[in-house]
């Protein structure tokens, strides 16, 4: 299933759902590979929870490494110019999509 | 190592700020020099903190219990430098005998357009690094920095020079190392001081002067996801107007077994400890950090 299928609407409910999508589980399981967070299986993540601070507690290191991961994988180059980037890294969810609207 | 710099005040009134800049700019350096005296007797009467701090450290460094008068040079050490930097901004670099030792390492990265990053410490003065790395050599430093320490002189500063103040990358964003990759992939020259812990840092047991304290993993954390070669740096200030630079190469590449990266992070970190200590036996008055260096309140995770 991909989010392109579905309504604005529909997209949000489905995300409501609490449950990972498959493109929201591989930004999930790159999230794991690339800062070694064994101890979490892809699926203990919500991804609505913001992923700084408070929620999976990843730091500035970690964004970096993300995004080097996220370039990597995926051929996308995120820029701290970008105005959108607290956003984008706000959680799994938002950053699944903005993986989809720009691979 | 301990947060407790966070809850230090800033000292000085803003008032008292304005006028000793515009004394600076009026009378020159060497009338507003005179200021200092008065200056570091104010600090020595009504700062008991940095004054202990400062009798700690120094009993370390100079190997003996140190007097009043220790205390007092090492007041007014910080206090010349933190006027040096008017100067500095002010861009007279004539107005300063600057002895530089192994510059080849920075010119070099800069000519070959790669970019490193430049690890100092609040042993001396930074300013006399970036300034006369612009003045001098031409050479792009940018500097990591928390926006919101020493507002009031940062402030200040700031007008004396925008330019310089633009160098300057916000520390504590998501995306502030993202923007250091960036700058470092241009080929910029990035600096930061490693001697500092904030309360979200990774931190790392190493010793130094003898005594366990913490460090941040940061920089090396950093230099190890960048593979970005990491040039150590100290801006020493031998009074009158002297300065010596001194660069040393910490790696090419810090390189880190993924899967025992908290031990060799600590072991680099280490090293950076190591070369501080050194330096800072040379030049023990140009140390900085007037808080509890060794405080544990923090507990390393």
């Amino acid at each position: 299933m991909s989010f392109n299928h579905l309504k604005y609407t529909d997209l949000e409910e489905y995300l409501n759902m609490a449950e990972l999508s498959p493109e929201e589980l591989e930004v999930a399981k790159l999230i794991i590979d690339t800062l070694n967070l064994e101890d979490l299986t892809p699926e203990e993540i919500d991804p609505h929870a913001p992923l700084f601070r408070d929620g999976l507690g990843l730091d500035s290191i970690d964004a970096l490494e993300l995004s080097l991961g996220i370039k990597q994988q995926y051929g996308i180059q995120l820029k701290a110019d970008d105005a959108n980037i607290a956003n984008i890294f706000s959680s799994i969810a938002k950053l699944s999509q903005y993986i989809q609207a720009n691979r | 190592m301990s947060v407790s710099w966070k809850k230090q005040r800033e000292r000085g009134s803003t008032g008292a700020l304005r006028l000793i800049l515009w004394i600076a700019l009026n009378l020159g350096r060497r009338s507003t020099r005179l200021l200092l005296y008065p200056i570091t007797l104010y600090f020595l009467l009504t700062t008991s903190t940095q004054r202990k701090a400062s009798r700690q450290f120094l009993a370390l460094a100079l190997d003996r219990k140190p007097h009043l008068g220790d205390v007092a040079r090492h007041f007014h050490t910080f206090a010349a430098t933190i006027l040096d930097r008017v100067f500095l901004l002010e861009e007279d670099k004539d107005a300063f005998d600057v002895n530089y030792h192994h510059p080849e390492l920075v010119v070099e990265m800069a000519k070959q357009g790669r970019g490193c990053i430049l690890l100092g410490s609040h042993l001396g003065s930074f300013e006399i690094l970036r300034s006369m790395a612009k003045l001098e050599h031409q050479i792009p430093v940018k500097i990591l920095m928390y926006p919101k320490q020493n507002e009031r002189i940062t402030q200040a500063f700031a007008t004396l020079n925008p330019a310089m103040a633009n160098t300057v990358i916000p520390l504590g964003r998501t995306d502030t190392l993202i923007r250091v990759s960036e700058e470092i992939s241009q080929g910029a020259l990035v600096g930061m001081l490693g001697d500092r812990t904030e309360e979200q840092d990774k931190l790392t047991h190493c010793t130094f002067f003898g005594q366990q304290t913490s460090f941040s993993q940061g920089p090396m954390l950093l230099a190890s996801v960048l593979k970005a070669p990491v040039i150590l740096f100290y801006g020493l200030y031998r009074g009158g107007n002297r300065y010596d630079i001194y660069f040393e190469l910490l790696a090419e590449q810090v390189t880190v077994d993924r899967k025992q990266r908290a031990r060799d992070i600590q072991q680099w970190t280490q090293r950076y400890a190591a070369r501080l200590e050194h330096y800072a036996r040379m030049a023990p008055y140009n140390w900085f950090n007037f808080y509890d260096f060794w405080n544990e309140d923090d507990t390393v995770s």
